[in-house]
């Protein structure tokens, strides 16, 4: 079987957090879903973000939960199939309350860019010419 | 092509770190590493961490970055096939100069437990009986 992953991210509320992942297009697992925490497919079968409440997450740790906005321990970096991926999902982010931190990288056979969801924490998209590559 | 994530996680000093996630048993992706970053296959062709340099790290964002041993933004939690595969990456981290912040829960059908990095990054390892979740 393959390896599957979840990166578990703190959320301030659980429900903004839902509908913003919604507007950028992702579903959730229902099964793995409940007051405390959301399921995010990200790649059915491998790639997973669970979105934890606060309290929640702080359940986990022996640590103080990071501030997002304040702060980042870790930059998400998604893959896209396409220029106009990585472009509409900023949009959409944007739209949707998030920000764009920094402006589009063009590399010619590799694009990227960026963005804030509501908590703070940042997520990258690339996309890269697999034929340049 | 599949989709493919990549953890980029800020460390102190690189070679220590390339070092502990070596003695994991995990591999390099030497075509993108350098003396900025290093990348960690852990699924190949799917899932991956870029261990990167605080200060290149810092150069990516406009915020100041998290000292993960005084807070965490993260927990990266990894699907194991095996009760054992969780003890044995453990263990590993331990001796590798890890620290486990919680014992094993061990809930029959499913198994867990974390550890932290050299940096204070915490990852998670989940064994879960797959018969039992397909009940």
């Amino acid at each position: 079987m393959n390896k599957q992953i979840f990166v578990n991210l703190p959320v301030k509320d659980l429900d903004k957090s839902k509908a913003f992942f919604t507007a950028l297009g992702y579903s959730f697992n229902p099964q793995f879903t409940n007051d405390s925490g959301a399921c995010m497919v990200i790649a059915e079968g491998s790639i997973y973000a669970m979105l934890l409440t606060e309290p929640f997450f702080k359940t986990f740790i022996d640590k103080p939960i990071v501030q997002a906005k304040e702060a980042t321990e870790v930059l998400v970096c998604l893959s896209c199939e396409s220029r106009d991926e990585v472009d509409s999902l900023v949009a959409k982010a944007i739209a949707a309350g998030g920000r764009a931190p920094r402006a589009p990288q063009d590399h010619g056979f590799m694009y990227g860019h960026a963005f804030e969801d509501l908590d703070g924490h940042i997520w990258e998209l690339a996309w890269m010419n697999m034929e340049a590559a | 092509m599949s989709k493919q994530v990549i953890f980029n996680l800020p460390v102190r000093d690189l070679e220590k770190s390339k070092a502990f996630f070596a003695s994991l048993g995990f591999g390099f992706n030497p075509q993108v590493s350098g003396d900025h970053a290093a990348m960690v296959v852990i699924e190949e062709g799917s899932i991956q961490a870029m261990l990167t340099t605080e200060t290149f790290f810092k150069s990516l964002i406009d915020k100041p970055v998290v000292q993960a041993k005084e807070g965490n933004e993260v927990i990266i939690c990894l699907m194991c096939d095996s009760r054992e595969e969780v003890a044995s990456l453990v263990e590993k981290a331990v001796a590798a100069g890890g620290r486990t912040p919680h014992p094993l829960e061990d809930e029959g059908f499913m198994v867990s437990q974390g550890f932290e990095d050299l940096d204070g990054h915490l990852w998670n390892l989940v064994w879960v009986n797959p018969q039992a979740s397909s009940q």
